[in-house]
C-alpha cells in the first residue's frame, strides 16, 4: 500500500492516544491502530445492557498526570472529572467505616474507632504529602540505565540524591519504608483499628499478585496516593461519561492535532527488515508502512505475538518472557434497578456516593490472598465498589443505576477448572459476598457482566488478566519496567518503541508512559535529522 | 583516658560481644565482658540439654557451612543437593534439565554473592555527612558490582526486591529443588517464600556463608592473653546516663560498673527500651525503635538419640548433611500462612542437622544430638501461650519427621524444646528473634535498627550497639561486633 506515516501506534488505550497527541502536536504524521471497536483500551465505556453506560474495566481517575491535562487540553476536549466522595467500609459487625472528603467528619468518624488513629491520621496524611512530593518528579523521568549511565542520568540520579539529603529525617525514614514495607507492616506503625489499616492497605495490592503483608506493597499504596484532582492531593474521581469520557478526550485531542485513529484493526505482525522495523500487517492483510513503530500493548503481545523471536536477541527474549503479569483481578459490573442499602448504614446516604470498600480486617484481606496462592478466586474477596450514577446520572436511565465492583484476588491461573466454567461462580460470589452488608442487592440486579482475567486478556488483549500490564512489583520498576536495560522505550529493534502501562511509571490510568515515550522518541527523531 | 582498667563494658558474651571485645582487646583496650546467664555465647552457647548431650541454642557451629542438603519427598524418595561442589547427579535422577540448570545457577549466585559480601563489612555510610574512608569502601562494592557486568548486575537488582519462589521458579522445574533452593530465603524470618524480598534474605544467606561460623571458644585464647574479663551471671540492669552520655551500667545485684563506654551485644529494644531511661531518648527516636520489627517465627526442638535415625543417602553425602522438610514451595508457603493468623504450622517447615556428626564431644559415644530448626513458630500465639502448647509443637514436630523417618520416635532418649518466648527470657532475643530483628528490606544497612543510626552509636554518646541489631545482622561470625569495635576505636581515641 502506498501510505506511509511516520509513526504507527499500536493500540488506542490512554497510553496509546496520548503518545499519538504528542507525535502530532510535534509534525508527525500518526497513525493509531485499536483492534475493538472503540478506542480506549481498558479506560472504555460501553453499554452492555440497553440504556445503561458501564465503565467496563478501569472506573476511577486519579493519577492522570497533570502535565498531560494541561498540555493536550483535555477540559476543551471534554473532560470532566466529577470528585468521588470518600470511602465507605462495611463490617460485618454491624459497624463502619466512613472516610469522607469532609476533613471534620472524617476526623469525628476515625475517633469513632480510636481517638489516636484520628491523630494519627492527620500526620499520616502530611507525611504522605510529603513523600509524594519526593517521589512525584520520579514519575515524569525517564528511567536510567545503571549498565550505561549516561550524564543526564547522573545528574538525575545527583538531582534524587541531594533532594533525598535535603528531607527532614522523618521523611526519610517514611520514605525508606514505603519503598520497601509491606501496606500492613507500614501502616501498624501508625494506626491500631484494624478495619482502618485493612482499608487503607487495599490499595497497595491492586493489580498485584501481593497480601497485604508482603514486602514491596506499602509502595503501591504510595503509587495510589500519588494522584491529584485539580491539584489536591489524593483525589479520586468519576470521569463524566466513565473513563472511556477520557479515552475520547484525548483522541479529540489527538484527532485536533492531525492524528488519524482507527479502530478494528487488529495487528498481525509487526514489519522487521534488517533489525529495524518498517510497519504494520493488518489481521486483513493489509500493509501499513512507517519509519517508526511504537506499541501501546504489553511485551508479551509485541514481542511474542507480534514479532518473530529470531529478530530478538536471545536474553531479551528469555527477559520478557520472564515479566510477571498474573493478573489478579476481576470486575464485575452490574445494572441496578434501584440503590442497594447497608445493614450497617441504611438509606440512600452519600456514602453511596464514594467508593466501598469491602476490606473488613487485615486477616480478610490476607485470606482473600491465600486463596489466590493456591490457584481459587478469594471465597470472600476484596471489592472497591463505585455507583457512578449517584454522581452522573447520565449513565443509566433516570431511577436506574450502575454498579462497578472492582474484585481481588482472581488469579489468571485456576488450580482447577478454567475461567469459562467458573465465571458465573465467581460472579456468584461477589453478589453474595456484597449481600452480606447489602442484602438487597440480588433483587436489584437487573443485568450482570462478569469479567475474569481470561476475559481481561482474550476481549481487552491484557496478557494473563494484568490491568497494569505487568505487575507493580520492585523488582518490575524503574529501570527496570519492563525488561532490565530496556526501560527507556527503545526496544533491541531500531524503530519499534514501547510506550503502554509495561514501561516506567507503569499503569493506572496516568498516561506518563505514552508522553514520556512520545518525547524520547521525538530526541531521536530530532538527533537523526 | 585508656588507663582504668575497665573503662569499657560489653553488655553480652555472644559471638558479635566476644568479637568486639578482641577487637577492642587487640587496640589495647581491656573490654570487661557482662553475660547475664552461665554460660557464655548467646546464640551460639553451647548447652547441655540431656545427661551427655550437648547442643548449641540457636545457630549450630556449622550453620552457615555449606553442606550437602538433603530432601525427603512425601512420596518416599530424598534428593540430595550439593551447595558446594554443584555436584548435580543426585538431581539429574530426578530432572535432568534442573541438574543442568544447578550447575548454571551456582556460579552466577556465587558471583553475585561475592560482590555483594564486601558490604557485610561496612559500616554503613552517614547520609549527610558521608566520610571519605566510607565512601571509598561503598565506590569498591560497587565496582565490584560494576564488574559482574551488565547481566549479572541487573540479576542483582531485580532479586534483591523478589520473592524467592519467583527465582527459584525462573531456574527451576523440580518443585523439591525448587523449595530446598529458596528455603533460606525464609530462614528466621517471617517472609514466605512467595513474599517479596525473600530473595535478598537468600543473597544475604548465602553471603553470610561465605564466613565460616564462628564459636564462642574461638575467642577465648586472644581473650585471656590480652587479659579481658569475662564475667558470667552478671546481669546488666540499667545503663547510666548522665547529662546525655553513658557513664557505666547498673547489675542486677546492684553493682555499679562506671566506664567510659558502654557496649551492649544484646538487640536495640532491650537495649534502648529496657536498659536505659526513655527520658534519656527522643520521643521520636523511642517510636521509631518501638517499630522495629522484632517478631520472630522459630522454634528450636533439640532431640537426644539412642542413635542415628535410617536416613537414606545420609552415607552418600560422604559427610554431614542437613536435611530440609518442606519438599514443595507451597508447603513451605502453607507452614508461613498459619503464623500469619498466630498459630504454629501444623506441617512446619524444618531444618534438621546433626552437630554430632561434626563434633562427637557433643553426644555420648554412638549417640546422637539432632537439632531441628522449626519454623514457623510465631511469637505470639492468638490462641493459649507458648508455656502450655511447648510440647503440642514438640509433637507435630516429631509428626512431621516420622513421616520421613519412621524409626525415629524410638530412638529419642530426650526431647528438648526452646519456644519462642524461651529464645526471648533464656537467650534474651526480644521477641525471640534470632537475628534480633526482622531482616527486611527496610531494616538492614543504614536502616538497621534505625535510619540515622546504623553506624554502632546509639543517641547516647558512650553507648553503642554491636549485635546482630546493626548491620549486616545475618549470619553467626560476629561480624556486627567486628564492624562496632572499628567504629568505637574511631571515638576512643578522639
Amino acid at each position: 500500500m502506498a501510505q506511509k506515516y511516520d509513526v504507527v501506534i499500536i493500540g488506542g488505550g490512554h497510553n496509546g492516544l496520548i503518545h499519538a497527541a504528542y507525535l502530532a502536536r510535534a509534525g508527525k504524521k500518526v497513525l493509531v491502530l485499536e483492534r475493538r471497536h472503540v478506542l480506549g483500551g481498558a479506560a472504555v465505556t460501553e453499554e452492555i445492557y440497553p440504556g445503561f453506560q458501564f465503565s467496563v474495566c478501569s472506573y476511577v481517575v486519579s493519577l492522570l498526570r497533570p502535565e498531560i491535562i494541561r498540555d493536550l487540553d483535555l477540559p476543551r476536549h471534554g473532560l470532566e472529572i466529577l470528585p468521588l466522595d470518600g470511602t465507605f467500609t462495611p463490617m460485618p459487625n454491624g459497624d463502619y467505616l466512613w472516610r469522607m472528603n469532609d476533613h471534620g467528619r472524617m476526623r469525628r468518624e476515625i475517633r469513632r474507632h480510636s481517638i489516636t488513629d484520628a491523630e494519627a491520621y492527620e500526620e499520616f496524611g502530611q507525611a504522605m504529602v510529603h513523600i509524594c512530593r519526593f517521589v512525584k518528579p520520579v514519575l515524569g523521568m525517564i528511567p536510567p540505565d545503571p549498565a550505561h549511565p549516561t550524564f543526564q542520568d547522573l545528574k538525575h540520579a545527583w538531582f534524587m540524591l541531594e533532594r533525598f539529603r535535603a528531607l527532614p529525617d522523618r521523611d526519610r525514614y517514611n520514605l525508606i519504608q514505603l519503598m520497601t514495607m509491606s501496606a500492613t507492616d507500614f501502616l501498624d506503625q501508625w494506626f491500631e483499628t484494624d478495619v482502618l489499616k485493612a482499608t487503607m492497605s487495599a490499595s497497595g495490592i491492586i493489580g498485584t499478585f501481593l497480601g497485604i503483608r508482603s514486602p514491596g506493597t506499602a509502595y503501591v499504596l504510595l503509587h495510589h496516593y500519588m494522584g491529584e484532582i485539580d491539584g489536591v492531593f489524593r483525589a479520586w474521581g468519576l470521569p463524566r461519561g466513565g473513563t472511556g469520557g477520557i479515552s475520547n478526550a484525548i483522541a479529540e485531542a489527538a484527532r485536533e492535532a492531525g492524528a488519524e485513529i482507527r479502530t478494528k484493526s487488529a495487528i498481525a505482525k509487526i514489519l522487521v527488515k534488517d533489525g529495524r522495523a518498517t510497519g504494520v500487517v493488518l489481521e486483513n492483510g493489509d500493509e501499513i508502512a512507517a519509519n517508526v513503530v511504537s506499541s501501546s500493548v504489553d511485551p508479551r503481545l509485541t514481542f511474542q505475538k507480534m514479532l518473530d523471536e529470531k529478530d530478538l536477541p536471545g536474553d531479551f527474549v528469555e527477559e520478557v518472557k520472564r515479566y510477571k503479569f498474573r493478573g489478579s483481578s476481576g470486575k464485575v459490573n452490574l445494572a441496578l434497578d434501584g440503590l442497594p442499602e447497608f445493614t450497617c448504614l441504611p438509606g440512600v446516604g452519600r456514602h453511596l456516593r464514594g467508593a466501598m470498600s469491602i476490606s473488613p480486617s487485615v486477616d480478610y484481606m490476607e485470606r482473600a490472598y491465600d486463596d489466590a496462592k493456591y490457584g481459587n478466586f478469594s471465597r470472600r474477596p476484596y471489592m472497591d465498589i463505585v455507583i457512578p450514577t449517584l454522581t452522573d446520572p447520565s449513565m443509566a436511565p433516570p431511577g436506574k443505576h450502575v454498579m462497578s465492583c472492582f474484585v481481588q484476588y482472581a488469579p489468571y491461573k485456576l488450580a482447577d477448572g478454567t475461567w469459562d466454567e467458573k465465571r458465573e461462580a465467581f460472579g456468584d460470589t461477589v453478589v453474595d459476598t456484597i449481600s452480606q452488608y447489602a442484602p438487597n442487592l440480588k433483587s436489584l440486579i437487573l443485568h450482570r457482566q462478569v469479567i475474569t482475567p481470561l476475559d481481561l486478556e482474550r476481549e481487552w488483549g491484557l496478557s494473563e488478566g494484568n490491568i497494569f500490564q505487568g505487575e507493580l512489583s520492585l523488582e518490575q520498576l524503574f529501570f527496570l519496567r519492563p525488561v532490565a536495560g530496556w526501560a527507556r522505550y527503545r526496544t533491541p529493534i531500531r524503530n519499534l518503541y514501547m510506550c503502554g502501562s509495561a514501561t516506567h511509571p507503569g499503569g493506572g490510568i496516568m498516561g506518563g508512559p505514552g508522553r514520556l515515550a512520545a518525547l524520547e522518541m521525538l530526541k531521536d527523531m530530532g538527533v537523526r535529522r | 583516658m585508656a588507663n582504668a582498667q575497665h573503662n569499657v563494658v560489653i553488655i553480652g558474651s555472644g559471638l558479635n560481644g566476644l568479637a568486639c571485645a578482641a577487637a577492642l582487646a587487640g587496640a589495647g583496650f581491656k573490654p570487661l565482658v557482662l553475660e547475664r546467664r552461665r554460660v557464655m555465647g548467646g546464640r551460639v552457647a553451647v548447652e547441655e540439654f540431656h545427661p551427655g548431650f550437648r547442643c548449641s541454642a540457636v545457630f549450630d557451629a556449622h550453620a552457615y557451612c555449606e553442606q550437602p542438603v538433603l530432601v525427603p519427598m512425601p512420596d518416599g524418595r530424598w534428593m540430595m543437593v550439593h551447595g558446594e561442589s554443584g555436584e548435580s547427579a543426585d538431581i539429574a535422577t530426578f530432572s535432568p534439565k534442573d541438574a543442568a540448570r544447578f550447575r548454571a545457577f551456582l556460579p552466577v549466585l556465587r558471583r553475585i554473592v561475592a560482590a555483594l559480601a564486601p558490604a557485610l563489612a561496612l559500616t554503613p555510610p552517614d547520609i549527610d555527612h558521608p566520610a571519605a574512608g566510607e565512601l571509598w569502601g561503598l565506590l569498591k562494592v560497587g565496582r565490584g558490582i560494576r564488574r559482574l557486568g551488565e547481566k549479572d548486575m541487573f540479576r542483582l537488582l531485580r532479586w534483591g526486591p523478589m520473592a524467592a519462589a519467583d527465582l527459584v521458579a525462573e531456574w527451576f522445574e523440580f518443585e523439591p529443588l525448587r523449595a530446598a533452593v529458596a528455603a533460606p530465603g525464609i530462614y528466621g524470618t517471617a517472609l514466605g517464600p512467595w513474599s517479596a524480598g525473600s530473595a535478598l534474605g537468600l543473597l544475604l544467606h548465602h553471603a553470610a556463608t561465605q564466613v565460616p561460623a564462628g564459636t564462642a571458644e574461638q575467642f577465648l585464647p586472644q581473650l585471656k592473653t590480652a587479659g579481658v574479663e569475662i564475667r558470667t551471671g552478671a546481669e546488666v540492669a540499667s545503663v547510666c546516663v548522665k547529662e546525655g552520655r553513658a557513664t557505666g551500667v547498673v547489675l542486677a545485684s546492684g553493682e555499679e560498673i562506671s566506664a567510659w563506654a558502654v557496649i551492649s551485644g544484646a538487640d536495640p529494644k532491650r537495649t534502648l527500651l529496657g536498659m536505659v531511661d526513655p527520658a534519656c531518648l527522643a520521643p521520636d527516636f523511642l517510636l521509631k525503635l518501638r517499630n522495629y520489627r522484632c517478631a520472630g517465627t522459630v522454634a528450636k526442638v533439640h532431640l537426644a538419640l539412642d542413635a542415628l535415625p535410617s536416613i537414606p543417602l545420609l552415607d552418600a553425602a560422604g559427610r554431614p548433611a542437613r536435611i530440609h522438610i518442606g519438599a514443595e514451595i507451597d508447603y513451605l508457603e502453607r507452614a508461613f500462612d498459619a503464623c500469619k493468623y498466630g498459630e504454629f504450622s501444623q506441617k512446619p517447615y524444618l531444618d534438621v542437622s546433626f552437630p554430632s556428626l561434626h563434633d562427637s564431644a557433643l553426644a555420648p559415644a554412638g549417640k546422637h544430638v539432632m537439632s531441628i530448626h522449626v519454623q514457623y513458630a510465631p511469637y505470639k500465639l492468638r490462641n493459649g501461650d507458648w508455656n502450655s502448647r511447648r510440647d503440642e509443637l514438640a509433637d507435630v514436630v516429631m509428626k512431621t519427621l516420622a513421616a520421613y523417618m519412621p524409626d525415629l520416635a524410638g530412638r529419642v532418649l530426650q526431647r528438648h524444646v526452646i519456644a519462642p518466648c524461651d529464645l526471648e527470657q533464656t537467650y534474651g532475643l526480644t521477641g525471640g528473634h534470632i537475628f534480633h530483628g526482622e531482616l527486611a528490606l527496610d531494616q538492614l544497612f543504614t536502616m538497621r535498627p534505625v535510619l540515622g543510626w546504623a553506624r554502632y552509636r546509639t543517641p547516647i554518646r558512650g553507648l553503642y550497639l554491636c549485635g546482630a541489631g546493626t548491620h549486616p545482622g545475618i549470619g553467626a561470625h560476629g561480624e556486627s561486633g567486628r564492624n562496632a569495635a572499628r567504629e568505637i576505636l574511631k571515638d576512643l581515641r578522639r
